[in-house]
């Protein structure tokens, strides 16, 4: 099944210096999508203003842990529908570098072009701050009781 | 012999150590509270398990060992816990060979199996830091590269066997920018090193296990070469973690060595002792709470072989199963453990009378286990990371899905079929949401139903295991809607709400182990275990815990387990689904045979 990621925080959110880099972020590029994701994933879940988080900064700095990490990679799994390394984020450290390894390594582009549109589709929605992204959409909100592989 | 081969080490060196309340036994009470009071290390004891080859127990068949399955394992581990925590747990670090099994290069692995076999050997665990006990990322121990190895700097602290042990496993910082790559570990034989690098601390003085080699290490710019670093440089976290895996699981056979003890004794005095015309017994509120102790270490039991045989099923849920078994087996030990107390009165306390006292070093040494390789808080923590991820993969469940969980249930829960050996490589830091025995409850519960068909079950009993088991879904449906709707935060901040949710999660597993372990040896355990009405007992109490009483269980059912409970102690046998044979006290012929065998053996 397709996590749908509500993404209330469009990518604009990015600080514009972390698009100019020699990566050539696109704008709305699988890897730009991803770092979105990632944002948002991590602007609820460690209560952070989306803002103030630098793609190119150790996510350690914003206090996700190493078992937390792991973690994160899991939810990183449902969103795209593959198995990734538990240690893709101890391995690359920083929201750019894990979504441009994701972008390189993985086909990504079946979850990335669902969260452009659940991005449309979520912007005028004001979710609260507790209420996790990928958790209340949907995503396994709508699955529940449901035994199906769908 | 029992009929489960697996069992037959156990029972082997069980017969050999002898009866430990005969004081000429090996390891028998009176010497091992001996050796406690004066706080001595166990040198011989752990000298004769070496001369009886249990260290070839700890070492891989394809190394030339005889490590077969960590079931067989976890088996032998009790029989020596029953006796002496303290020579149990100094033996036993030779647990942490299995990083070397795990990661180590073919030339590490047959070292290391050289070592243990030929020379004897043992290793430490030099994790812990003064400052630092569980935060591991935080290590101040240094590897600083230079051509040919690294220098080491820095102190492990308190560290199990750090002085009389040949090898000390060393986590160090090697990145020091810090994060998940910043430790490697490094396997470090002292007799390959140079003396004046390293120096050990002075031993530690402990409530409890007194005669252990609880103590540190210190190493003072100590080269290392780098062939003795495990893996690749940066994964010493990740090895680190995935051994915690398996040594998790295995403290639990610490834990049901002290629980056995503790219900012996207890057992034992109130049969002895006299009180208004009956024997302790015969009350009803100490006969309740010795039978209770009997049906928590049966829960256990459940719970530590499912989760000893899942890393030969399913390694990648190791990160999930080991939670489960660390967790629950040590707190509910420690639990039971108290509560027999209260049935001495004032004797728990005595370091004397009654089998020498034992119980009162039960109480002091069993205290710690829950603390090892990873506290209490410490699992749950890890537990409530991965929660919602079970939730959603439960939820995600299709015939393919269901598919794969019977038949891994299936080799996880026969105590009969053969297990596959252990893929270490393929332990996981998480489980991607996987977690067999919650997700395979239904499995079992439409086994339940089929079972109505089937003559060799008594109805009654059936039916009231279909009402628990249906139950204890219910709660676990709860949980799973509970997690879908609550937010969710990383940090070390979780809510104290959410530690009690995962340890109903934990509570529901152990429910859920044993309804799997009844369904598939129902043929295999003998007639008390085939019965169910244990079974019963044991998921109403589970149940009891954040639902009121049913009144569901009639008191023949209690009375049943009472009089199992007797017979095993009558029989001498292991309190156990697994009802091994003990030693027996040895007739006076044999007395005589036994003593000239160990001046032999000296």
């Amino acid at each position: 099944m397709q996590l749908q990621n509500s993404s209330s925080k469009p990518s604009e959110d990015l600080s514009k210096n972390n698009l100019q880099d020699e990566n050539m972020i696109v704008e709305n590029s699988p890897a730009e999508a991803i770092q979105s994701w990632l944002v948002t994933k991590l602007s609820k879940q460690l209560s952070l203003n989306a803002k103030t988080i630098d793609v190119r900064e150790p996510l350690t700095r914003y206090g996700l842990d190493s078992i937390d990490a792991v973690t994160l990679v899991g939810d990183l799994e449902d969103w795209l529908g593959c198995e990734l390394p538990s240690t893709l984020l101890w391995d690359y450290p920083t929201i750019e570098k894990s979504a441009e390894y994701l972008v390189k390594e993985f086909d990504v582009s079946a979850a990335v072009s669902s969260v452009a549109s659940s991005n449309v589709k979520d912007a005028s929605d004001d979710k609260t701050e507790k209420v996790e992204a990928s958790s209340k959409s949907s995503g396994w909100g709508g699955l529940w009781n449901r035994i199906s592989g769908s | 012999m029992h009929q489960l081969k697996q069992y037959w080490v156990a029972e082997a060196l069980e017969k050999d150590l002898g009866d430990p309340t005969q004081p000429e036994s090996v390891m028998s009470f009176k010497s091992v509270m001996e050796l406690d009071e004066r706080e001595e290390f166990p040198e011989k004891d752990v000298e004769w398990l070496y001369n009886w080859n249990l260290h070839h127990y700890h070492i891989p068949v394809e190394y030339g060992g005889e490590l077969k399955s960590y079931e067989e394992f976890v088996a032998f581990v009790r029989v020596l816990s029953r006796r002496d925590l303290t020579t149990s747990i100094t033996f036993s670090t030779l647990f942490w060979s299995g990083l070397v099994w795990m990661a180590g290069t073919h030339e590490q692995k047959q070292k290391l199996a050289k070592f243990i076999k030929d020379k004897h050997g043992a290793m430490c665990l030099a994790y812990s830091e003064r400052a630092h006990g569980s935060d591991l990322v935080a290590s101040d121990v240094q590897a600083t590269k230079v051509p040919g190895g690294y220098l080491l700097n820095g102190e492990k602290w308190p560290i199990n066997r750090a002085t009389i042990s040949g090898i000390s496993v060393v986590l160090a910082k090697t990145d020091d920018s810090g994060g998940a790559r910043s430790l490697s570990l490094f396997v470090v034989d002292k007799s390959e090193i140079d003396p004046a690098g390293y120096s050990n601390l002075p031993k530690i003085k402990t409530l409890g296990i007194r005669g252990s080699d609880m103590s540190g290490i210190r190493f003072d710019n100590c080269f290392v070469p780098e062939e003795m670093r495990l893996g690749q440089e940066g994964a010493g976290l990740e090895l680190g973690l995935k051994g915690f895996h398996l040594t998790r699981t295995l403290c639990a056979a610490f834990s049901l060595g002290s629980a056995d003890t503790a219900l012996r004794t207890v057992l034992k005095f109130s049969l002895g002792r006299k009180l208004y015309g009956k024997t302790v017994f015969d009350i009803p509120h100490p006969r309740t709470t010795l039978v209770d102790a009997f049906l928590d270490i049966l829960v256990c039991d459940c719970v530590t072989i499912a989760g000893a045989r899942s890393f030969h099923v399913a390694p990648e849920q190791s990160s999930v199963s080991s939670i489960f078994v660390k967790y629950f087996v040590p707190v509910t030990v420690e639990k039971l453990v108290q509560n027999l107390s209260v049935i001495l009165g004032a004797r728990f306390y005595l370091r004397e009378g009654h089998d020498e006292g034992i119980f009162q070093k039960v109480v002091r040494d069993n205290a710690i286990i829950s603390v090892f390789d990873g506290s209490t808080v410490v699992n749950l923590h890890a537990l409530i990371l991965q929660l919602r991820q079970m939730a959603k993969y439960r939820a995600k469940r299709n015939a393919a899905t269901y598919e794969g969980l019977r038949s891994r249930l299936e080799t996880r829960f026969s105590l009969e079929a053969p297990l596959p050996p252990c893929e270490r490589a393929k332990f996981e830091l998480f489980s991607r949401g996987c977690d067999d025995v919650l997700q395979g409850l239904e499995i079992s519960l439409e086994h339940l139903y089929d079972l109505k068909t089937d003559s060799s079950v008594d109805a009654e009993v059936l039916q009231k295991l279909i009402t628990l088991t249906s139950a204890v879904l219910e709660e676990l449906d709860a949980q799973d809607e509970f997690l879908a709707s609550s937010g969710f935060e990383f940090g070390h901040d979780q809510s104290p709400e959410l530690f009690e949710l995962a340890k109903k999660y934990c509570t529901l597993h152990a429910a859920a182990a044993c309804v799997h372990m009844w369904i598939y040896n129902r043929k295999v355990l003998g007639d008390f275990f085939a019965k169910g009405e244990w079974l019963a007992i044991c998921l109403n109490r589970l149940l009891m815990t954040f639902r009121p009483s049913s009144g569901i269980i009639p008191s023949i059912y209690i009375e049943n387990v009472a009089q199992e409970l007797l017979k095993l102690d009558r029989e001498n046998k292991m309190f156990s689904i697994v009802p091994l044979q003990l030693a027996q006290a040895p007739s006076p012929e044999e007395k005589t045979h036994a003593a000239s065998e160990l001046q032999l053996q000296a």
